[in-house]
Parts: structure tokens; C-alpha cells; sequence
């Protein structure tokens, strides 16, 4: 882990300090912002068995996190509706550059890299049109804004790159807000949310939709299978009685699929998912609830429940070698398999596990 | 419905509290400055060894008493089935009550033996808002499935048609009652019955077989499911708060709805006239593993748990609505609330007065919700 003198000599070190690979800053598998025990916030490294190999301060609370496909460095996103972004050395320990949003656009707290790491592409809100906008940044020396285009909808969250392509695909959430009115939902009635697949250049590929009884049902977050099959997790705005499905399973070319788990595992979720992982393998897709503190593991290729898993204020979630790795708000770092082994941290991790390509 | 033990002698005691009202939200009345002073004062409290000391008393005390009674009550159910399975027997319908009655008070221990293989839903499959449970009956009923005359081989089925909510549609609806024959929906009900004893069996044996070690050794050198002493208070903690929202958001809120519009029809096991009879006994049952909990946080705290415990017994006791079916009325109503406004206010406690102690506080991501 980065020790204050670490850190401290990293921020003297001048711009000029060539730029070093994940290697350097001791191999983390992942990547999780935090509240330490004093109080302050960090961007950790995670090994793959979960033991922190580095730390790096952040100035508020984070939200999630995207990693640079070569270089040690990450992008840790203010959580939203945040205007800043960090681009962290994770090596040296100190921020490289930071990200300002454009007049009148804020973060959502998400964004993706290209392939070759060329580009950032950053999920944001158009806020007094209330459009969804994708920010382009080049990613050289200096992050650099270059473009943007809309993300297809309204309330975009998360954003990946499709494994082994260049399609961007995009979970807007629906839900309108503006920085005026915090995080108060303004459009529930009305909210039509979408899976947006999109070229590198901005053209809507494909628009996904829910059925219109599930108009409620905010499409947050994403994983991706190599193959293409895209995982969405979603967050219920409506009846809570109802308890509607809240994983959705997509591929190109197809009709969407839901899973649920059975009746009473559905509504222990409290129509809420707040992070989504593929197996290392493949095989099972995980969705999480901190405010049900269940996990729930799912068949990935016929959507059949699978498990249930018990932590509160479990919410990070990400694939391991071959399974699924978890965090939750109290510390724990848990393999989600037979043995369900626990790592123990003095921190409280935030709501995205984001593992390194 | 037979009377609780448990609150009578509760009930001898005077109710001099105030009118429970529902507050805003659980955090609602203290500021985060009182809290942050809390946790700092009271953080100072709690020796090392108060932990261990904790862990061991609610296994041995609550837990281990709890998943025992729930494992005979389903053996002694499964028995009586065995002798009489005409759904209006008399015997066959007292041992359903006691059984359903210990798995209630066990059913919040959601986690370790309970959530493997799911053997907590195959227990008590409930909410169902899709009624996969009637589908499922329906479905074994009308094809005579032979898979509901083997109990080894009955926990492939779905487990909507499984465990007590089933066997309460078997015993107490009469559309059920009144399809197919009365041989198959006999050998069901033993079937049912013996495979709920056989899932019972397991999480006892779960616990005894190795989760009890497991938690009582917290922190000990290679031991993965509890790697240290707080591991292991946040899933006691975990099951003693969540067993209390269920109760309050699940078992009260969904038959509540919304001012306008009540769902009576919504109650827990209605038909069996056990829905205010589970919120008794979760409450009461969670609230024994709260007061478990709360003794490193000291007399006051535990006190205040034990008022939220009696209050809610004599509003229960006072009710007389026993399918919660007053939802509709606002009389009926707001005593409902009144009843659901304890049960907020005893998670409350265990919230602000218990987790800083025992160090578990939560809610970084469940109250962020992004």
C-alpha cells in the first residue's frame, strides 16, 4: 500500500517520470474506491485475493472507477452529480491530470476506455436539456476533451466497451435530474429507460427498451461476456410490492431476457441492484443489493437463480479467475463460491469492484 | 389463536409508553453530529473480549434454541402427517401452527445453513406476488406428478410448492381442497411435511455440524467464513435488523399499501389466520437476538430494546386482527401503524445504539443508492 512518505515523494516527483505499466503499482486484479478509517477517501488496487497492493487519496467520496487497458493509471469519477474526475498514477501514487466537465454537462460516475487506451469515453448529463451526452477525452499526457455525442437517452450510467470491439454500449438509466434539484427524480412518470449500443463515433448501433409495464425499471449498470452477451443490472422505481425482475441478459441481434430469483429472494432485493459481474468463466452472472444486502448469482445462459449470498451493504461485484469476487460498505472482500471465503478491511468499500482487463 | 406465552406475561406489565409515530426514516431524529459523538463515546466502551462473549450468547442462547424447536416442530409435523393427513384434522392443523410457529421464530437467521442450497425459501416461500406457489400446486395436483409422492426426491420441485406456505394452501384454501383426489392431495401433504422436516433437519444440522464452531471461533487463524470477530456480528447483527424490516416493510407494509388504497389480500398465511400471529413472533424472536446484541452497548440501551419489545407485544395483544384484514378500515389502520412504528422504532435502537458498538455500523452504499 502507498504510505504518506510514498505518496508525498510521488507528487514531487515531476510530470516528466515515464509513464509505468500496472506491474509498477504492485499487479492489483482490482480496482475500489473507499472511506478509510479516518475518514478520508482513497482509490484502492486490490489484489486477486483481495488484499490492498496500493492506495491513492481522493479529495471527496468516489463512485466508481475505469482503468486504463496498459498504463497504471485509473480514473476515479466524484460521485455524481460530480463536474470532476481524477486520472490517477497508481504507480507514483499521485493524480496525473484531472478531468473538468464542459459548461452545463456533469459526470454520472462511469466511463470506458478504448482498446488501445487512445480514448476515455465518459458518461454525462446534457442537464438543462436533459439529454444523455458520451464525453470523448483523448487520453495521451494531459487528458484532453475532443468530443461528444448524445448517449442515446436520458440519465446514462454506465458505459463499457464490448470485449475484443470497439462498440460502446451504454445503460441510460431514464431517470431525469438536474444539479439544481440534487438527486431528486424528476420524470418517474414518464421515464423510458434503454440499452444503447454505439460506434466509438457516436451512431446508435441498437436502442434496447423493457416492456412498457417495466417503463420503471432504471437500466444502471453493465458487464460484458468476451462473446459479446451483455448484463444489465436494474434499480425498481415503482410499487415495491411488485418486486420486478432486476437482471436483464442482452445479445445483439436477440429480444432481451429477465431473470428473477423465486418470490420471497426477489423482494428480499428491495428492487434494487447496484452492481453487476460475469463469473471469470462465464458460466453465472451476479447482481447485488446493499440495501437488501443480498447478492444473487444467476445461470449466465439460462437466467436460472442460482444463489443467495448474505452481506450488508454488499454492492461491489466483479469476475475473478473463475468466479466472482465481492465488497461490501463494512470492509468484507468475499469470493462468492463453496467456500465464501472473507478478507476483512478497515474501510468501507464503495459501490463498484471494477476488475482490470 | 391460541395466546403467545411469551406475551402474557408481557402483557402483565403496564404499557406506559407513547403512541408510537412512524418517523420520517430511520435516521431521521438525530443529527449526524449526535451519531459521530456516539460512535466516538461509545467505541471507548467495548472491551476486546465483549465481542466473543456476544457471539457465543447468541449462538448458544438464540440461535442453536432456535433452529432446534424449528427441526422438531417440522419432525413432529411431518409425524402427525404420517398418521392423519385430512387437511381438517384437528392434530394435523395444531402441529402445522407449532411448526410454521418455530420455523417463524428461526426464519430471520437467513444466513450460513439457512441460505445454502436456498433451504430458507424452501421453508417459507413467501411473498409470492407472482403466485408461483398455486401454480406449482396446481401443476402437481392436475398431473399427479409422482414426484409428490417421494419426499427423498421432493426438493427438486419448485420451491414455491414447497415448505409452509404450501402446506398452508394444502390445509387451508379451499379452491386446492377442492381439486384432484383426495389420495394424492393426501400423500402431498405427508410428502410436503417430510421434506420440510428434511430441510429443517439440514439447517440444524448445519449449524451443529460446523457453523456454530465457525462463528464461535471468529477471527481465528484460518478460519475463511469469519476471518475476524466483526464478520461474524455483522451476520448476527445483519439477521436481527433485516428479520425486523421484513417484518416492518414486508409482513406490515404490503397488506398496508398506500393511505388510499389498502391490500388485505396481500397478508402473510392469511387463509391459516396467521399473518398478525408472524409478526408477534418475528418481532419478538428478532428482538430476543437485538437484546443478545445490545449488552455491550450497557443497561440503557438493553432497557430501551426491552421497552420496544413489550410495547409491541401489547399492541399485538390489543389488536384482534388476526389476517390484518383492518388494513381497509382506518380504524384498524392506524393500529397497524402503531404496531409497525415499534418495530421501526426497535430496529432504530439496534441502528444508533447497538452497530456503533459492536462496530457494524452500515449503510455507505444501501443509504447512497446510485
Amino acid at each position: 500500500m502507498a504510505t504518506r512518505r510514498r505518496v508525498l515523494a510521488g507528487l514531487a516527483a515531476s510530470a516528466l517520470a515515464p509513464r509505468l505499466g500496472w506491474a509498477e503499482a504492485g499487479n492489483p486484479g482490482y480496482l475500489s474506491a473507499a472511506r478509510d478509517g479516518s475518514g478520508a477517501y482513497r482509490l484502492f488496487g486490490l489484489s486477486e485475493t483481495g488484499q490492498a497492493v496500493f492506495s491513492v487519496p481522493l479529495p471527496g467520496r468516489g463512485h466508481a472507477a475505469a482503468a486504463h487497458p496498459r498504463r497504471a493509471e485509473a480514473v476515479a469519477f466524484a460521485r455524481r452529480p460530480g463536474t470532476f474526475a481524477l486520472v490517477l498514477d497508481c504507480a507514483e501514487g499521485r493524480v496525473a491530470a484531472e478531468l473538468t466537465a464542459p459548461p452545463g454537462r456533469h459526470f454520472y460516475g462511469h466511463g470506458a476506455f478504448s482498446g488501445d487506451g487512445s480514448r476515455l469515453y465518459t458518461s454525462e448529463s446534457d442537464y438543462d436539456a436533459a439529454r444523455g451526452i458520451i464525453g470523448v477525452w483523448e487520453a495521451g499526457r494531459g487528458y484532453r476533451r475532443i468530443g461528444e455525442f448524445p448517449s442515446g437517452g436520458i440519465g446514462p450510467h454506465e458505459i463499457l466497451r464490448l470485449p475484443g470491439a470497439e462498440t460502446l454500449v451504454v445503460a441510460n438509466g431514464g431517470i431525469e435530474t438536474h444539479p439544481a434539484s440534487g438527486r431528486t427524480k424528476l420524470n418517474l412518470p414518464t421515464m423510458r429507460p434503454n440499452l444503447a449500443y454505439l460506434s466509438p463515433e457516436g451512431r446508435e448501433l441498437d436502442r434496447i427498451e423493457l416492456a412498457t409495464v417495466l417503463h420503471m425499471n432504471s437500466i444502471r449498470h453493465l458487464s460484458a461476456r468476451a462473446d459479446g452477451l451483455v448484463a444489465a443490472a436494474l434499480q425498481w422505481q415503482g410499487d415495491l410490492g411488485r418486486a420486478p425482475p432486476l437482471l436483464m441478459l442482452h445479445r445483439r441481434g436477440a429480444a432481451p431476457r429477465l431473470a428473477e430469483a423465486p418470490g420471497p429472494a426477489q423482494v428480499a432485493m428491495q428492487g434494487y441492484a447496484g452492481s453487476i459481474a460475469f463469473s471469470g468463466d462465464g458460466t453465472r452472472v451476479a447482481i447485488t443489493s446493499p440495501r437488501g444486502g443480498q447478492a444473487h448469482v444467476f445461470d449466465a445462459e439460462t437466467g436460472r437463480f442460482l444463489s443467495a449470498w448474505a452481506a450488508p451493504d454488499i454492492c461491489g461485484v466483479a469476475a475473478t479467475a473463475t468466479g466472482l469476487l465481492a465488497t461490501t460498505g463494512t470492509g468484507d472482500v468475499i469470493a462468492l463460491d463453496a467456500n465464501g471465503a472473507r478478507t476483512v478491511h478497515p474501510v468501507a468499500w464503495d459501490n463498484h469492484l471494477v476488475a482490470l482487463a | 389463536m391460541r395466546p403467545l406465552k411469551r406475551f402474557e406475561t408481557t402483557l402483565s406489565r403496564s404499557f406506559a409508553g407513547p403512541r408510537g409515530v412512524r418517523p420520517r426514516s430511520l435516521m431521521g431524529r438525530v443529527s449526524t453530529k449526535t451519531r459521530a459523538a456516539l460512535v466516538l463515546v461509545t467505541a471507548v466502551l467495548l472491551p476486546l473480549p465483549a465481542g466473543a462473549d456476544v457471539i457465543d450468547r447468541a449462538v448458544d442462547e438464540h440461535v442453536l434454541p432456535r433452529v432446534t424447536a424449528a427441526a422438531e416442530a417440522a419432525a413432529a409435523l411431518a409425524e402427525t402427517a404420517e398418521a392423519d393427513c385430512a387437511p381438517d384434522s384437528e392434530a394435523l392443523r395444531a402441529a402445522y401452527h407449532a411448526g410454521f410457529d418455530a420455523w417463524i421464530a428461526a426464519s430471520h437467521l437467513q444466513f450460513g445453513p439457512a441460505l445454502e442450497d436456498n433451504r430458507g425459501f424452501a421453508m417459507g416461500f413467501w411473498p409470492d406476488p407472482r403466485g408461483a406457489g398455486r401454480r406449482a400446486i396446481a401443476g402437481l395436483i392436475s398431473a399427479e406428478n409422482p414426484i409428490g409422492l417421494d419426499p427423498a426426491g421432493y426438493a427438486e420441485v419448485s420451491v414455491a410448492a414447497r415448505g409452509y406456505h404450501a402446506l398452508e394452501a394444502m390445509l387451508f384454501n379451499e379452491e386446492v381442497a377442492g381439486s384432484g383426489t383426495p389420495e394424492y392431495r393426501c400423500a402431498l401433504v405427508r410428502t410436503m411435511a417430510s421434506d420440510t422436516a428434511a430441510t429443517a433437519a439440514a439447517i440444524r444440522d448445519g449449524w451443529l455440524g460446523g457453523h456454530a464452531d465457525a462463528m464461535r471461533s471468529a477471527g481465528a487463524a484460518g478460519n475463511a467464513a469469519y476471518p475476524g470477530e466483526a464478520v461474524a456480528l455483522r451476520a448476527l447483527f445483519g439477521a436481527a435488523s433485516t428479520g425486523l424490516q421484513f417484518t416492518s416493510d414486508t409482513r406490515l407494509a404490503r397488506p398496508l399499501g398506500t393511505f388510499e388504497r389498502a391490500y388485505p389480500l396481500r397478508a402473510e398465511a392469511r387463509r391459516s389466520e396467521r399473518s398478525l400471529r408472524h409478526v408477534a413472533l418475528s418481532a419478538d424472536s428478532a428482538g430476543e437476538l437485538a437484546l443478545i446484541l445490545a449488552g455491550p452497548a450497557g443497561a440503557e440501551v438493553e432497557d430501551e430494546i426491552q421497552r420496544h419489545r413489550d410495547r409491541i407485544a401489547a399492541l399485538i395483544e390489543r389488536l384482534d386482527d388476526p389476517t390484518l384484514a383492518g388494513v381497509a378500515t382506518p380504524q384498524g389502520r392506524i393500529r397497524v401503524e402503531a404496531v409497525r412504528a415499534q418495530v421501526d422504532g426497535l430496529r432504530r435502537t439496534l441502528a444508533l445504539d447497538v452497530a456503533p458498538v459492536l462496530g457494524v455500523a452500515a449503510g455507505f452504499n444501501a443509504l447512497d443508492g446510485d
